[in-house]
C-alpha cells in the first residue's frame, strides 16, 4: 500500500472510530454491558455467601460399626460450633447416620441430601474420608468437611491408642463430584470441582462475548456501510478514496472502536473478581475456594482471546462489508441480519458443546475452521487441554483466511458500488466481481 | 490538452444510457453539458470518476484514461448529493480534504474561506442533518473544490439553490475558470448555461445533438431573428405586413420575431419606422439557448420525457 493508501485508510479508520465512540448509543450500551459484567463477576461470591447461610445435609457411613456416630458427634461439634460464632448459631452441616453406601448415594441423587461421607479404615488403621455429591457441594465446605475430617482422625487416634503403637495417618480425604463430566471415567483423574467450575465461567463469558461482540460489531460494519450508500455520500467517498482503502479503513475503526468497547467492559469486570475475592476472604476467611474463579482467567487465556477476537472480527467484518456493500437501503438491513448471523450461530452450537469438556470429532474440527475457531477454540482453551499445535493450525487457518477474505470483500464491495442505482442481478453482479 | 469524451457506450439491461457519446472540453473553460433528465449526463460524469464502468469508449484528461489519474484530479458534486449525517460541516470538509492529501490546516483555512463566500461561516460546527438542501449543497461543493483540482465535474450544481445562491456559485464558477481550472457542470436550465459557458454540448438519448462554442451552437439551427422593443404598443400591429416574419416570443418588453430565409433584418426595422412605431432597442439576434435545444431534441430540457425505464432510472 503507499503513503497516500495508508493515510486514507488511516483517515477511513479515525472517522469511523470517532463517529462510533462519540455516539450516545456507544455510551449506552458501554455502561449496560459494564454494569452487566460487573453483576456477572460477583456471582461466584454471591454463591459463597448464599452457600455459607445455607444448611448441608451430609449422610454419614462407616463399614465399622459406631465410627459414623463417633465422627458425626466430633465433626457436629467442631464445624458447627466454630462457624456459629461467625454466623450468630446458624448450622452448617446437618449430619445424618445412613445403614450404607449405597442408599446415601441414592439420596444424593434423589435432591435430599447434599453429599455423602463414606469412612473408611485402612489396613494401617488411618481413617479414610469420601465424599460424594453431585455439583452441590460448594469448595468451601468441601474444605470445612476435611478440616472436620481431619480432627476426627485426631480423635480417633487419640482414642484408640493412647500410647505410641500406631504412629499418626492423616486421614485421606477426597471429594467424587458425579456433576462433572470427566468423574467416574476410569483412571482419569478427576477436575478440581471448583478448579472445573471456573474454567466452565470462564468459557462461557469467553464464548458469549465472542459471539455477541463478533455478530454485534460486524453488523456496525454493515450498517455503516449501508448507511454511507442511503446517505448517498457513498458517490463522494469513492471519488475520494479507493475501495480497497474504505473496506480496510471502515474494518479497522470499527474494530478499534469495538476492541475498546470490550475493553472498558471487561476490565472492571475483571477488577471486580480480583476485588470480590478479597472481599470473601474479608467477609468469610481465607479461603482458595473464590480464588478459584479467577484461576481459569489466566493471561494466556485472555491473550488468547484478543488473537481470535482481532482475526475473526477482520474475518466476520468483511463479510458484513461485503453484504452491506450490496444493499441499499436501511430497511434492508433488518432482513439480512439473520441470515447473517448463521454462520456465527453455527459455530455457537459447537463452542457450548465443547464447554462440557467434550473434545469429539465435530467440536475439534470446528476449533479449526476459520469462521467457528473464535468461539469453538476459545471455548476448548478455557475448559480444556488444547495441544500446541491445534492452536497454530487454528490460528494459521485464521491468519491465511482473513486476508483472502478481505480481498473478496473487496470485489464484493467495489462491484455493489459500481452497480449503483442499478437493481442487482445476478449476472452484472457476477460480472463486477470478476472484472474487479 | 482536453477533456476528451470519446465514443462512450452503456446499457442498463434492455437501456441504452449512453450511445456512442463524444465531446470535447477545452482546458480552462466553464462547459455546460446540456440535456433533460435521462440523456445520460450522471452516467457521464460516473464514469469520468470510475463510479460505473463503461461498456466501450474512454474518457481521457490530457491524454490519460480518467480511471488511471489521480482521484484528486477531479473535483466532483454528485448529482445525488450526501453528507454524513451525524458529522460537523468543518470535521467532514477536513475528512474529505484530507483523503485528497491536503493537510487538516490548509483545508481548515481554505474552507473556511469558501464558506465566508458562500455566507455560511456559522454552519462550520452543525451537523450536516441539521441543515437546509441548499446548505448541503454548498458544503458539497465545497467538499469538492478544497483540494484544488484541475477538473471540476458537477453534476447539476444550481438546482435547488434559490437566486442568491445561484448567483454566489456563478461567481464561483468563473474564479474558478480565472484561476485555470475547467469546470464541466451538467445542467437543465438553458439560461444558467446561456450566461456561464463558453462551450457546450447538448445531448439527448444518450447522443451528442449538438456542441461546441456557444455562439456557434445558437447559430447551428440556420436559425435568424430580431429581438425588437417599441413605445406604446407592444402588439407590433405593423409586424403583419411584412412577409416572412413570425412572432415567436411575444413580450411587454422585447418581442423575439423570426425571420424566414430571404428577409433582412433591416427591412423589419424599416417596416416599423415605417409605421410610425417609437423604435427603443433593436438587436440582431441569435435563438437562445432554450430554442436550439427545443429546434434539436423537439422538446424543451426541463419537459420529464417518459420513456419506459427511464436510463439513469434509479438515479
Amino acid at each position: 500500500m503507499t503513503a497516500a493508501g495508508r493515510r486514507n485508510t488511516w483517515l477511513v479508520a479515525r472517522r469511523e472510530f470517532t463517529e462510533r465512540t462519540k455516539s450516545r448509543a456507544f455510551l449506552f450500551s458501554t455502561l449496560l454491558l459494564a454494569g452487566l459484567a460487573v453483576v456477572v463477576a460477583l456471582i461466584p461470591l454471591g454463591v459463597r455467601l448464599a452457600d455459607k447461610a445455607t444448611i448441608s445435609r451430609v449422610a454419614v457411613t462407616s463399614t465399622e460399626p459406631g465410627l459414623a456416630v463417633t465422627a458425626m458427634g466430633t465433626m457436629d461439634s467442631f464445624l458447627n460450633a466454630q462457624t456459629s460464632a461467625g454466623t450468630k448459631g446458624t448450622k452448617v452441616f446437618d449430619f445424618v447416620e445412613f445403614p450404607d453406601e449405597a442408599t446415601a448415594a441414592r439420596a444424593v441423587r434423589d435432591g435430599l441430601l447434599v453429599a455423602a461421607m463414606t469412612i473408611d479404615r485402612g489396613g494401617d488403621g488411618g481413617l479414610g474420608f469420601t465424599v460424594f455429591n453431585i455439583g452441590g457441594l460448594g469448595a468451601d465446605k468441601a474444605q470445612l468437611l476435611q478440616v472436620g475430617a481431619f480432627a476426627v482422625g485426631v480423635l480417633d487416634w487419640t482414642k484408640s491408642n493412647p500410647g505410641a503403637t500406631r504412629p499418626f495417618v492423616t486421614p485421606s480425604f477426597s471429594v467424587v463430584d458425579a456433576g462433572s463430566s470427566s468423574a467416574g471415567v476410569p483412571g482419569k483423574p478427576a477436575f478440581d470441582a471448583a478448579d472445573y467450575a471456573s474454567r466452565r465461567i470462564v468459557g462461557i463469558v469467553f464464548v458469549v462475548l465472542s459471539f455477541l461482540t463478533l455478530v454485534f460489531y460486524g453488523l456496525w460494519v454493515a450498517s455503516g456501510v449501508v448507511a454511507e450508500k442511503s446517505s448517498r455520500v457513498m458517490e463522494l467517498l469513492i471519488s475520494a478514496a479507493s475501495v480497497q482503502q474504505l473496506v480496510v479503513g471502515k474494518i479497522l475503526g470499527i474494530g478499534l472502536a469495538g476492541l475498546t468497547q470490550v475493553s472498558l467492559v471487561l476490565l472492571p469486570a475483571i477488577a471486580t473478581m480480583l476485588a470480590s475475592g478479597r472481599i470473601g476472604d474479608a467477609l468469610l476467611g481465607p479461603d482458595s475456594g473464590t480464588g478459584a474463579t479467577l484461576s481459569a482467567l489466566s493471561p494466556g487465556l485472555l491473550a488468547a482471546f484478543l488473537v481470535y477476537f482481532v482475526l475473526g472480527f477482520a474475518l466476520y467484518a468483511a463479510l458484513y462489508a461485503a453484504a452491506g456493500s450490496l444493499l441499499s437501503r436501511e430497511e434492508d438491513l433488518q432482513t439480512v441480519a439473520l441470515p447473517l448471523s448463521i454462520p456465527a450461530v453455527a459455530g455457537y452450537f459447537p463452542a457450548v458443546l465443547a464447554l462440557s469438556g467434550s473434545t469429539s470429532g465435530l467440536i475439534r474440527f470446528a476449533s479449526y475452521v476459520p469462521l467457528w475457531s473464535p468461539f469453538v477454540m476459545m471455548s476448548r482453551l478455557a475448559v480444556g487441554r488444547v495441544e500446541p499445535w491445534e492452536l497454530v493450525v487454528s490460528i494459521g487457518l485464521l491468519v491465511l483466511t482473513v486476508p483472502l477474505v478481505t480481498l473478496a470483500a473487496i470485489r464484493v464491495y467495489r462491484a455493489g458500488v459500481v452497480m449503483y442505482g442499478q437493481p442487482p442481478s445476478p449476472r452484472t453482479f457476477w460480472r463486477a466481481i470478476r472484472g474487479g | 490538452m482536453a477533456l476528451v469524451v470519446d465514443h462512450l457506450q452503456k446499457r442498463f439491461g434492455s437501456v441504452v444510457a449512453l450511445d456512442g457519446l463524444t465531446f470535447e472540453v477545452a482546458p480552462g473553460q466553464v462547459f455546460g453539458f446540456l440535456g433533460a433528465n435521462g440523456a445520460g449526463k450522471t452516467t457521464t460524469m460516473r464514469i469520468t470518476m470510475g463510479v460505473l464502468e463503461a461498456d466501450s469508449g474512454s474518457v481521457t484528461w490530457q491524454g490519460t484514461e480518467s480511471h488511471r489519474l489521480p482521484r484528486s484530479t477531479f473535483g466532483y458534486l454528485p448529482e445525488e448529493r450526501g453528507l454524513y449525517p451525524r458529522m460537523r460541516v468543518l470535521d467532514q470538509l477536513l475528512f474529505f480534504a484530507g483523503l485528497h492529501g491536503v493537510p487538516p490546516d490548509r483545508a481548515r483555512r481554505e474552507a473556511l474561506a469558501w464558506l465566508r463566500r458562500f455566507r455560511a461561516e456559522d454552519l462550520i460546527g452543525r451537523r450536516a442533518e441539521q441543515l437546509s438542501k441548499g446548505n448541503q449543497q454548498k458544503i458539497q461543493f465545497v467538499a469538492a473544490v478544497l483540494h484544488e483540482p484541475p477538473v471540476l465535474l458537477m453534476d447539476e450544481p444550481f438546482t435547488g439553490l434559490d437566486p442568491v445562491n445561484v448567483a454566489l456559485l456563478r461567481e464561483a464558477f468563473l474564479e474558478l475558470r480565472d484561476r485555470g481550472r475547467t469546470v464541466v457542470f451538467s445542467t437543465h436550465q438553458m439560461e444558467v448555461a446561456e450566461a456561464l459557458c463558453e462551450s457546450v454540448a447538448i445531448v439527448d438519448r444518450g447522443r451528442m445533438v449538438v456542441g461546441g462554442p456557444l455562439r456557434e451552437v445558437r447559430r447551428s439551427t440556420g436559425r435568424r431573428m430580431v429581438r425588437i422593443s417599441v413605445a406604446d404598443d407592444h402588439r407590433l400591429p405593423w409586424l403583419a405586413k411584412v412577409p416572412g416574419a413570425s412572432v415567436i416570443q411575444a413580450g411587454m418588453d422585447r418581442t423575439t420575431v423570426e425571420l424566414e430565409p430571404g428577409l433582412e433584418p433591416d427591412e423589419v426595422l424599416a417596416a416599423a419606422v415605417g409605421a410610425g412605431a417609437r423604435v427603443l432597442h433593436f438587436e440582431v439576434a441569435d435563438p437562445s439557448l432554450e430554442q436550439v435545444f427545443i429546434d434539436h431534441v423537439g422538446r424543451p430540457a426541463d419537459e420529464e420525457i417518459h420513456l419506459a425505464p427511464l436510463a439513469e432510472g434509479a438515479a
